[in-house]
């Protein structure tokens, strides 16, 4: 099904959702930098968001986090608090800044009480199971600044794991790794998606990665162009009409297609 | 002279327990300030304490009142530490130009009193300082400020680090660091006031930026940066008195170019151990 105005998605309705956005619009002074956008999100769904650049992908994320106030609608979350992990694109950060992996995830650890940056066993042990998790038990003691984009996009995502996160927030996972470590990536977003019932919204240029990911695909551009499965939304049309031009980068790209796999 | 010669002064006793206090005090603080870029702040506010020296005179010449100088220095430090806080989150000035234009004008503006008031001679001991001017009352104010410090480091080291690391990640995990950037150029102002004493505004950058700068040229790790640097802040103004007094040389410039010794030590140590590449940083291609 294709939901032009993308509210819930079928299969979800009725349930009461994790995060409900409505009528969320965000202006910089007379920019709108986002619409009329309204999106329900579940426990267990996994929603990939995708558009344009400057199609208030990241916007919509700010919203949801707070760091941004809606000039008009709003952000629910029904459920009351609402523990949300989050991924950035790009972490600007002085690399020269010595701080190791183990150092860097027990500073994100969101433990209330301890001294000076360390924590308690319970916690090292979370640090510890959190990396395995993702296969990188081993840049425990590496410093931050020397990683590689794939390993470094890792660590930042056991960050986010370590506020144990009901809504995981993924802005562009796979833009700084190659084919393969976002194909290694995905599967264990889907690992671990299906281990937790962990909802998780990601935002990706990467039409593979979207289809090889998402359950459910919202095109992006200012407001929502379209909602739907993958299959009936990763579309020559409905991507022409979400970028707004009918260029190559999709044409005939199909989710069905071996490459995405 | 030898140490239990030394030791027999009272004015050298005195100086050596400031500079045991304020050396880690500031090497710890000078931590953060420098992995954020905020040397020059607070060499910036080590300057303007020019204007609240004269601040303290006018007011004593004009109404009577003798304050404790060092309660008007402090007072006139934070508010322009907030001031210039507030200006880098509320407009979008470049934080340097801030730093820039609030401390040229706030020094311009007290020399401007001195000039009126004819006290030229008290620039001399606000630019150098005098370490050996140092009573008990001094060396209970540095050990309160000591105090305060390490305890907002032991209870903020967290949200500190993860904001100095980068504000916008730890703002999504839940830090107001809108209160805790405050809070830490206030505590710079009161390092500075404090410490002001020992070595003067010209040359205390000196014990906020060259331990860690040193000790971050032979760290792998935060715990070890942290931990080096107080080692530094310690020893390096400890071996400035000592040297001062047997080479008879003046005493704040000797603590400062034991800082620089220290630097060197820790540059010659870092090539020797061959991972200076991973010292400047960046990720392998």
């Amino acid at each position: 099904m294709i939901a032009p105005a993308a509210q819930s998605f079928p299969a979800a309705i009725g349930r009461k959702p994790l995060l409900q956005i409505q009528g969320l619009g965000v202006r910089y002074g007379s920019h709108w930098a986002l619409r009329d956008f309204d999106l329900d999100v579940h426990q267990g769904d996994m929603v990939g968001i995708i558009g344009p650049n400057g199609g208030g992908k990241s916007t919509l994320f700010k919203a949801i986090l707070g760091l941004v106030p809606p000039t008009a609608g709003r952000v629910l979350k029904p459920s009351g608090a609402l523990r949300i992990g989050y991924v950035p694109q790009h972490l600007t950060y002085d690399t020269s800044f010595p701080i190791t992996v183990g150092e860097f995830l027990t500073v994100n650890h969101p433990a209330r009480f301890f001294w000076c940056g360390g924590v308690g066993r319970k916690q090292k042990r979370e640090i510890t199971d959190t990396l395995e998790r993702l296969h990188v038990a081993d840049l425990l003691g590496q410093r931050l600044g020397t990683l590689s984009g794939g390993q470094f996009q890792r660590i930042l995502v056991a960050s986010a794991l370590l506020q144990k996160p009901e809504l995981l927030l993924l802005d562009e996972p796979s833009a700084s790794v190659d084919r393969r470590g976002s194909d290694d990536l995905s599967d264990i977003l889907e690992e671990i998606h299906r281990a937790t019932s962990l909802s998780v919204v990601f935002v990706s240029h990467d039409l593979h990665f979207v289809s090889h990911l998402a359950k459910k695909v919202c095109c992006l551009n200012q407001t929502c162009c379209a909602a739907g499965d993958p299959e009936t939304v990763l579309t020559d049309h409905l991507l022409a009409q979400t970028y707004g031009t009918t260029g190559h980068t999709w044409r005939g790209f199909q989710p069905s297609d071996p490459l995405s796999r | 002279m030898n140490l239990s010669e030394i030791w027999s002064y009272e004015f050298i006793r005195y100086a050596l327990i400031s500079a045991c206090i304020l050396g880690p005090t500031c090497a710890l603080l000078g931590v953060f300030v420098t992995l954020r870029g905020m040397a020059f702040f607070s060499d910036s506010l080590a300057h303007s304490a020019v204007t609240g020296v004269a601040l303290g005179f006018l007011l004593e010449e004009k109404t009577g009142l003798a304050i404790d100088p060092m309660l008007i220095v402090l007072a006139f430090s934070i508010g322009l530490a907030s001031l210039m806080a507030w200006l880098f989150h509320r407009t979008t000035l470049r934080p340097d130009t801030v730093i820039a234009f609030s401390f040229t004008g706030s020094v311009a503006f007290g020399v401007i009193i001195i000039a009126w008031l004819q006290k030229y001679r008290l620039l001399d001991g606000i630019l150098f300082g005098s370490i050996y001017a140092n009573g008990p009352g001094d060396i209970l104010r540095q050990a309160i400020l000591a105090l305060v410090v390490g305890g907002f480091l032991l209870l903020q080291m967290r949200p500190l680090t993860l904001s100095t690391l980068n504000p916008e990640l730890a703002q999504t995990r839940g830090i107001r660091t809108g209160w805790l950037n405050y809070a830490f150029a206030i505590l710079i102002a009161a390092t500075v006031v404090v410490s002001l004493r020992m070595l003067g505004a010209l040359l205390l950058s000196a014990l906020i930026v060259i331990p860690p700068a040193a000790a971050k040229l032979v760290s792998n790790s935060f715990a070890s940066l942290l931990l080096v640097s107080a080692v530094i802040g310690l020893a390096a103004p400890f071996l400035g008195v000592v040297a001062s007094c047997q080479l008879d040389l003046p005493t704040g410039p000797t603590i400062v170019l034991a800082n620089v010794g220290v630097l060197i030590l820790c540059y010659a140590a870092s090539l020797f151990l061959g991972n200076r590449a991973l010292h400047r940083g960046g990720r392998p291609q």
